[in-house]
């Protein structure tokens, strides 16, 4: 554990009631890495995002976000599965609620230079359900954008999006958090992704989740065209072991 | 521009509904005319021109007499709303507090929720006794029974909507930095407040039928006060009177309550 580490997990378990989600998992994630959580539906990992999160506490081991225990909303930015905005508040009103608990003022080109930033446009005064569910992740991805924080939790941020959409958006995430250096644990369930947008993935076994292979990803994190990295034979290689991982999950770790 | 289909849709529903509902009313006028002309007994069913007669009557002054018992209509039913929207802004806004601690204190509630179901099951009329023991004649007994009633509708509907706070909603809060007295402000209270407006509408309602009630010890000036002095010389038009104005202006009340839902909380059903 080295004390450049953002998040450092030592034999985390975490059971709900009597079932076990996740666990035991030790896994150290250093500061600026980008790591992507693959794993079948149900194996825990929005669990294991949620104890990074601080959200849970892990039953056994110990969780460390930035040397500490993580207090929710304490120097992570958090976009959950659901979009979960707030009905009361406009599209803007959403995001303006976060610029405000950070202690900032929400002016209105900001909330407009945040939200098209995601691929939204005119939305900021629309009700939260007049919107459709694609540009209510958006807003939601936005949202824990608003604030630099130095930890990035996403959990399948682009699962409801367009082809089209989601490119653009893996893009994005992948440029900006190169060139901020901000950590971030990223959950998915497509190999694609995971490897597009990792420069680590982690496969998880099947319910409980545990590592099942720990790949880092040997490609160029800036100046290289998206067409061009999907191209080189090192994505390609690491597309089939995280494919075949993810397919044939065994408990190496 | 987002509401237009919805509303041109509704349109013809909606013409249809009046047009009912003014059918019941001339059905109901019909059955009443019928009724008071075969019992013919003014005093026992007053006929619909006596009671209309009996709104000139007590809305003007007539032979330096001044309405009715010295007051016109409109100031008896003044009075009387005066005294259910001050009984009924004390009572919500103390149902609300209490409410809210109910909801986030559980001790707090263990220890509440029984005496305020116990208070809700009584009859307003019961526990008006012992404010008139407590606190004379006067103002201050009316206004106390009209909060005592309207509260527990109002604390009973805040602590079931805060207590049923959707935990999906308070942790998006907290992930984005709000603390928890934030969450509650932020998140808990916009959330509940429909099911407290729904309160609100309930205590009102009971706080308009609590106050004849409230209005049977010197009443008068006051629509209950009016009524029950009509009631002891007989006089059934005026009794019938009575009731309409505090009928008809609950259900203006009422509308006026549902405008201003759909306006503060267009959230509704959303959350
Ligand atoms: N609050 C809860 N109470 C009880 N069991 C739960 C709870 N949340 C999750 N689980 C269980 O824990 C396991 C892991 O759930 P989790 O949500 O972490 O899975 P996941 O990997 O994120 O799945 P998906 O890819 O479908 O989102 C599942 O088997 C689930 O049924
Ligand atoms: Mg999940």
């Amino acid at each position: 554990m080295s004390s450049a580490d953002a998040v450092v997990l030592s034999g985390v378990e975490h059971s709900y009631g009597d079932v076990t989600a996740v666990g035991p998992i030790s896994l150290s994630v250093p500061s600026g890495e980008f790591l992507v959580l693959v794993g079948a539906s149900g194996c825990g990992k929005s669990t294991l995002l949620r104890l990074i999160a601080g959200f849970e506490q892990p039953t056994a081991g110990t969780v460390l976000a930035a040397g500490v225990p993580p207090v929710p909303g304490r120097g992570a930015g958090l976009v959950f599965q659901q979009p979960r905005l707030f009905p009361w508040r406009t599209v803007g009103g959403n995001i303006a609620m976060a610029l405000r608990y950070a202690g900032q003022t929400p002016t209105t080109a900001r909330i407009e230079a945040l939200l098209e930033r995601v691929g939204l446009q005119d939305v900021a005064k629309r009700r939260t359900w007049q919107i459709s569910g694609g540009q209510q992740q958006r807003v939601a991805i936005a949202r824990a954008l608003a604030v630099d924080n130095p930890l990035l939790l996403l959990d399948e941020p682009f699962a409801a999006l367009d082809a089209l959409t989601r490119e653009r958006l893996q893009e994005d995430l992948r440029r900006v958090s190169a060139e901020t250096g901000r950590t971030c644990v990223f959950v998915t369930h497509s190999v694609d992704e995971a490897v597009f947008l990792g420069s680590r993935v982690v496969v998880l076994t099947p319910r409980p989740g545990r590592i099942a292979l720990d790949l880092p990803i040997d490609l160029p994190r800036t100046g290289i065209d998206p067409e061009e990295l999907r191209g080189r034979p090192a994505f390609a290689a690491a597309r089939t072991q995280v494919g075949a991982a993810v397919r044939h999950p065994g408990v190496f770790a | 521009m987002a509401v237009a289909p919805s509303a041109t849709l509704a349109s013809p529903r909606r013409k249809r509904r009046i047009l009912l509902r003014l059918v019941a009313l001339v059905v109901l006028y019909g059955l009443w005319e019928i009724a008071a002309r075969t019992t013919r007994n003014p005093t026992f069913i007053p006929s619909p021109g006596a009671v209309w007669h009996q709104l000139i009557v007590t809305s003007t002054v007539h032979g330096g007499i001044r309405g009715y018992s010295g007051h016109l209509l409109i100031e008896h039913l003044g009075v009387s709303l005066r005294r259910i929207l001050i009984g009924s802004a004390i009572g919500v806004a103390g149902g609300l507090v209490l409410g809210l601690i109910m909801g986030t204190v559980t001790w707090f509630r263990v220890v509440t929720e029984p005496v305020v179901t116990f208070v809700r099951a009584l009859p307003p009329l019961a526990y008006f006794s012992l404010f008139i023991i407590w606190f004379g004649i006067d103002e201050t007994p009316k206004l106390w029974l009209l909060s005592i009633a309207a509260l527990p509708p109002v604390a009973v509907a805040t602590a079931a909507a805060v207590l049923g706070a959707p935990t999906g909603l308070v942790e998006a809060a907290r992930a984005l930095g709000a603390g928890k007295w934030q969450a509650v402000r932020d998140v808990v209270l916009p959330h509940a407040l429909p099911e407290i407006f729904t309160g609100v509408r309930i205590a009102v309602g009971v706080a308009y039928s609590s106050v004849v009630a409230a209005e049977t010890i010197n009443g008068v000036p006051g629509i209950g006060g009016m009524v029950r002095d009509a009631q002891r010389y007989s006089q059934t038009d005026v009794v019938v009177l009575g009731l309409f104005a505090i009928g008809l202006s609950g259900l203006l009340i009422d509308a006026l309550l549902q405008i201003a839902e759909k306006r503060l909380i267009p959230w509704r059903g959303r959350a």
